[in-house]
C-alpha cells in the first residue's frame, strides 16, 4: 500500500511531464474540435439546405464510430508517429459532441424571440453575437465538457503511436507490471479530467450569470 | 415431480458445460512482434499433431513480463521469452553476460521462483540493438554506441514500451553504463520503430535484433561496446502444473530446441513483416519442411 503513495513522490518527475503532455494533447484536439464544430453547427441550424446538415452530421459521425486505435493506425502513413497524427485523431472524435450540441443549442431558441429582436431592427449578426449565442451557450458548453471528459481518457491510447502523455507510464506500467506506477498515472488522468470538468463547470455558470443579468436589465 | 426433471435437465446442462470448458486445452501467449506468434503456432501444431490437447494461441498480449504474469495466474501456460529477462526483477540475480550463466540462473530461478520451466533455447538470440539510418551512421561515423556520446542530446530515440520502465537493462541503467541520455524518447508500439526512423519521425531505435526490417530499411546496428545488454536466448517456457497435467507437450516441442538459428528465424519473421503473410501459415510451411509435421 505504501507503495502506492511512493510512486507519486518518486517518479513525481516522469508523471509531471507526463500530465503536461496529456494536457497539451486534449487541450489542443478540443480546441481544434471547438474551432470547428461551433462555427460549423451555428451554420447548421442556420442553413436552409438539408443535404449540407444531414452529409455533415454523417460525416462527424462516422468519426465517432471508428475504433480509436485504428484511426490512429490509419492516420500514421498520412503523418507519421508522435504528437500530431494522435491530436488529429482526438480532434475528429471531438466534432460530433461539441456539433451536435452546438446545433441543438440554437434549435433551442424559441422562435419568437428572434422576430422579436428582427422586429426592434437588430442585424442578423447583431441577433446572433447579442441573442442567439448567449442563449445556446448552456449547450455548447455542455458539448465541450462532456468533449473534454473523453479526450482526456481517449489520450492515454494515444502513446502506442509515441505521442506519450499519461498513457506512455500507463503502458509502460503495464508492460513490466508495476502497478503503484499504473495506478498513479491512472489516479491523474482521472484527477485531469475532474479538475478540467469542475473549471469549465465555472467558466459556464459565469457565462450564463452574466447573460442572465444582462436580459433582466435589458 | 416437474420440478424434479427440470432441476435434473438443468443439473446436466451444467455438467456438460463444465465438462466443456475443463476439457484438455493449454493456451500460448505471445507478445506483440512477429517471432512469438510464429513459434507460437509452431507448438500448436506440434502438440496437437502429437496429442490430442486442444492448443490455442492467445497473440499480443504487451510484453514478456506480462506473459509470465499470465502464466503465474494460469491464464496461458505456455510462451516464448528470452534469458535476459532474468534481470526484469523477477528474483535475486548474480549480474553475468556470459549467455551460460544467464540461461542457468534462469532455469533455476523461474522453477524455484515462479513454478515455470525453461527449456532449452531454440538457437537464436534476441536481443536489444541501437540501429541508424545508414546516412546517419556515415554521416557522422557511427559504430558503437559509445560514439553517440556528443549527438545523443539532440537525438530522438524511438523505442518499445517496456525499455525505459524496464530496471537492470533499461534506459536509467543504460545511461548509468553509457553516461548518456537522448535529448527525447518515443515509447510507441515495437512494430512502429522501424518505420518512424525510416520516415525520420525519429533518428535512432531500439530495435529487436531478429528482425528482418533492420535489413530491409537499411538500418545499422551499434555495438554495445560496454556490453550493456545482457544475453537473449530465446527459450520456450512451460508451467510446472501444466506440465505435470500434460507431460506430452514438452516431448512434441522438443524437436525445435537448438534447431532455429538467427537466419531461420529473421527469414520466417521476414514472411510476416515484409511479405505479409500469416504467422500461422508460416508455422505450418516451415515444420512440413522441415518434416516435423505431415
Amino acid at each position: 500500500m505504501e507503495k502506492y503513495a511512493q510512486v507519486f513522490v518518486e517518479r513525481w518527475h516522469d508523471l509531471y511531464s507526463a500530465l503536461i503532455e496529456h494536457i497539451i494533447l486534449s487541450a489542443s484536439a478540443v480546441l481544434l474540435g471547438c474551432l470547428v464544430a461551433i462555427p460549423l453547427g451555428t451554420f447548421l441550424a442556420k442553413t436552409s439546405i438539408g443535404w449540407v446538415r444531414s452529409l455533415s452530421f454523417t460525416i462527424a459521425n462516422i468519426f465517432q464510430t471508428i475504433p480509436s486505435l485504428a484511426l490512429l493506425a490509419i492516420l500514421i502513413p498520412l503523418l507519421g508517429i508522435g504528437t500530431t497524427p494522435a491530436i488529429l485523431a482526438l480532434f475528429l472524435y471531438s466534432l460530433m459532441p461539441i456539433l451536435q450540441n452546438t446545433y441543438s443549442g440554437f434549435q433551442s431558441i424559441d422562435p419568437g424571440i428572434i422576430e422579436a429582436a428582427k422586429a426592434v431592427g437588430y442585424s442578423s449578426s447583431q441577433r446572433l453575437f447579442k441573442i442567439e449565442l448567449p442563449l445556446a451557450i448552456r449547450y455548447i458548453m455542455s458539448g465541450i465538457r462532456l468533449t473534454t471528459v473523453y479526450i482526456i481518457s481517449w489520450a492515454t491510447l494515444a502513446t502506442v503511436i509515441g505521442a506519450g502523455g499519461l498513457g506512455e507510464l500507463i503502458v509502460g506500467g503495464l508492460s513490466v507490471y508495476d502497478k503503484p506506477l499504473i495506478f498513479a498515472s491512472a489516479v491523474l488522468a482521472m484527477v485531469l479530467a475532474l479538475a478540467v470538468d469542475f473549471v469549465l463547470s465555472l467558466f459556464e455558470k459565469k457565462l450564463t450569470k452574466r447573460e442572465n443579468s444582462k436580459q433582466n436589465f435589458a | 415431480m416437474k420440478k424434479i426433471t427440470l432441476l435434473a435437465v438443468l443439473l446436466s446442462v451444467l455438467l456438460l458445460l463444465a465438462g466443456c470448458t475443463g476439457g484438455r486445452t493449454i493456451i500460448v501467449g505471445t507478445q506483440t512482434f512477429t517471432e512469438t506468434k510464429i513459434l507460437g503456432y509452431m507448438y500448436k501444431y506440434l502438440i496437437e499433431d502429437q496429442s490430442d490437447i486442444n492448443v490455442k494461441v492467445k497473440t499480443d498480449l504487451l510484453s514478456t513480463p506480462f506473459i509470465i504474469n499470465a502464466m503465474k495466474e494460469n491464464e496461458i501456460q505456455m510462451g516464448t521469452v528470452y534469458t535476459g529477462e532474468i534481470y526484469n526483477g523477477w528474483f535475486p540475480v548474480e549480474p553475468t553476460k556470459d549467455p551460460k550463466k544467464t540461461l542457468a540462473q534462469a532455469k533455476q530461478g523461474f522453477n524455484k521462483y515462479h513454478g515455470i520451466m525453461w527449456m532449452d533455447p531454440l538457437g537464436f538470440e534476441n536481443t536489444y540493438a541501437f540501429t541508424v539510418r545508414k546516412d546517419v551512421a556515415e554521416k557522422y561515423n557511427l559504430k558503437k554506441i559509445s560514439d553517440l556520446q556528443s549527438l545523443a542530446q539532440n537525438m530522438k530515440l524511438g523505442v518499445d514500451t517496456s525499455w525505459l520502465e524496464r530496471k537492470n537493462d533499461g534506459y536509467k541503467a543504460f545511461t548509468k553504463t553509457y553516461g548518456l541520455s537522448f535529448g527525447q524518447v518515443y515509447p510507441m508500439e515495437i512494430n512502429l520503430v522501424y518505420t518512424a526512423v525510416e520516415s525520420k519521425d525519429v533518428d535512432i531505435v531500439l530495435a529487436y535484433s531478429s528482425d528482418p526490417r533492420i535489413k530491409e530499411f537499411n538500418l545499422v546496428t551499434l555495438e554495445d561496446d560496454r556490453k550493456f545488454f545482457p544475453p537473449y536466448l530465446a527459450s520456450t517456457i512451460m508451467l510446472n502444473e501444466a506440465l505435470k497435467q500434460y507431460p506430452e507437450i514438452e516431448r512434441a516441442v522438443k524437436p525445435l530446441q537448438g534447431k532455429i538459428d538467427l537466419d531461420t528465424i529473421r527469414t520466417l519473421n521476414a514472411k510476416v513483416d515484409l511479405e505479409k503473410k500469416d504467422p500461422q501459415a508460416v508455422a505450418e510451411e516451415y515444420l512440413k519442411q522441415q518434416g516435423l509435421l505431415k
